[in-house]
């Protein structure tokens, strides 16, 4: 009902029924472009995910966006159509400014729909999200245990399994699970290997466990996500996924750079 | 668009107003007419004004990019050298470590605004070397220190052969729990991310001093990496507060700085 009383829908039946066509087709456009973004956009602003966890990121991210793609079209074409087909005329020749609309109220059906499916996509991006938390949480066997530690400004890594060798660089043996014990020595770093999937804080005197299952070949990025001093976004370490057999070749060289072996100790003056 | 009726059809201003508010006198009939100002002085304004705003902004980044105050130590020619069967240019490096940067260095202060709690290196935290060349330092230890929070670097790591010579004495390692300060340096991206150097230098017992003449001597060969900007800092905590990771340790010009690779 409008304020004063009197029902304002049927007076704007006829601007709705006639700016709803215009409305859905700009609806309809905006709705395609964001379920394109969606599809298209993770493979330039994502990296190439090596992990199942990272798979799932990037499939979440998908659907997430597709879902949300029709909601954030209506809220753009009903505002772009308003700001283009209903904005006020004359406006700074008088100083009357524009009157306000009426109030609407009272509309049960659309309301339901609103509300309605709200609910659906709610229901529906929990469940995922529960599954795979859930999946999250399985442990193996086999699990390699890589203790994660951050320090101002750079990332190590222990193999305690292989007699805690220790290494600058991240290398993990592809399709075997992972368990990174994460912690930090002096304040909180974000240990984020995105490729990977996983995220988690670095926090002093705490041991975050994070797990992810690396099953395709390749290099990737560790960083810090977490604004962490002065050369915060120099805060990197490199990272591979390589087969067994040169994951074992590499812990029995005691983490030594992978591809670039430390020089020998061979030096001879020439002049 | 033009023929659609505006929301709640609401006409022109003939009606009264809603709020029921008296109108002001001055907007009547009489009142003289009002001088407005076209639209697109305000506009330009506006353009002009945002302009400026981000012409402040870049400016103060620009003013914030660091520059050391103590100048770029570039590194001297010293000929050839084989490694591993590559001829490679030879170059010399040396600095030193410091537990006062208020003292002075040739005449200079180790840093223009040092704090005599604060360790510096010197004489500047910024190096420049060859691309692709063995780079061989010399460093003057002459700071206390104490126990590495991650063992990780009492490693020598990235040098020719894994080691550097401590007063004449090759080592490997030295012990966790008796460090002075390290030499820790990565790529960044755009240069080498591969690269890493690290160097732990022992301390010297006691609080030493500039001036009382006893440091450790510390020398270790690498070969540069590609051309660019990389970053270095010690990873002894020898600040203050967070952990001994702030003061000189957040702070440029003290325990970090840079090497150009040119």
């Amino acid at each position: 009902m409008a304020e004063d009383g009197s029902d304002p829908l049927p007076e704007l039946k006829p601007f709705f029924s006639r700016a709803g066509g215009k409305i859905f087709i700009i609806w309809l456009a905006m709705t395609a472009v964001g379920v394109l973004v969606g599809i298209y956009a993770p493979h330039h602003l994502l990296p190439t995910m090596l992990s199942t966890q990272g798979t799932k990121v990037w499939q979440t991210i998908v659907l997430f966006t597709i879902l949300a793609a029709p909601v954030a079209a209506f809220v753009y074409a009903v505002g772009l159509y308003s700001l283009l087909g209903w904005k006020a005329r004359g406006f700074g020749k008088s100083d009357e400014p524009p009157p306000d609309g009426p109030s609407l109220r009272g509309d049960a059906p659309m309301t339901a729909l609103w509300v309605g499916v709200s609910a659906v996509l709610v229901i529906i991006l929990l469940v995922w999200g529960l599954g795979e938390f859930t999946a999250e949480q399985t442990t193996h066997a086999d699990t390699l245990e890589v203790n994660v530690t951050g320090q101002q400004w750079l990332w190590t890594f222990t193999y305690p399994d292989a007699g805690n060798v220790a290494s600058r660089s991240l290398v993990l043996p592809v399709n075997r699970p992972v368990q990174f014990n994460v912690t930090s020595v002096d304040v909180t770093h974000g240990f984020w290997p995105a490729a990977l999937g996983v995220q988690v804080d670095a926090n002093p005197n705490t041991v975050t466990v994070i797990q992810a299952t690396p099953d395709k070949l390749g290099g990737f990025t560790v960083r810090c996500s977490q604004l962490c001093g002065l050369y915060h976004s120099l805060m990197y370490a490199s990272g591979s996924v390589v087969t067994p057999q040169k994951f074992d070749a590499w812990l029995r060289g005691h983490g030594a750079p992978v591809g670039k072996a430390a020089e020998a100790a061979d030096v001879k003056a020439s002049s | 668009m033009a023929d659609t009726p505006e929301p709640g059809g609401a006409g022109p201003s003939s009606e009264p107003p809603a709020s029921g508010i008296p109108e002001s006198p001055t907007s009547g009939a009489s009142a003289a007419p009002e001088v407005r100002k076209p639209r697109s002085v305000g506009l330009i304004l506006t353009v002009v004004m945002a302009a400026a705003a981000l012409a402040g902004v870049a400016l103060f980044f620009h003013s914030q990019y660091y520059r050391s105050p103590s100048g770029t130590l570039v590194a001297t020619p010293a000929g050839t050298v084989t490694v591993n069967g590559r001829t490679l240019q030879h170059v010399n490096l040396a600095f030193n470590t410091y537990p006062d940067s208020t003292g002075m260095v040739n005449g200079k202060p180790i840093h223009p605004s040092g704090n005599p709690a604060w360790p510096a290196y010197g004489p500047t935290n910024q190096f420049q070397v060859p691309a692709h060349a063995l780079v061989t330092v010399t460093v003057r230890q002459y700071d206390s220190g104490g126990t590495l929070n991650n063992p990780f670097f009492a490693t020598v790591r990235g040098t020719v052969g894994d080691v550097a010579r401590v007063n004449g004495k090759l080592v490997h390692s030295i012990d966790p729990n008796n460090v002075g300060h390290t030499f820790t340096v990565r790529g960044v991206p755009g240069t080498d991310p591969g690269f890493f150097l690290n160097v732990p230098f022992p301390l010297v017992p006691g609080d030493s001093q500039t001036d009382n003449g006893k440091y450790e001597t510390v020398t270790f060969s690498f070969v540069s990496g590609s051309k660019g900007t990389y970053a270095w800092n010690c990873e002894f905590p020898c600040g203050t507060g967070l952990d001994s990771f702030g003061g000189p340790m957040s702070a440029f010009g003290f325990m970090s700085g840079f090497i150009h690779v040119v």
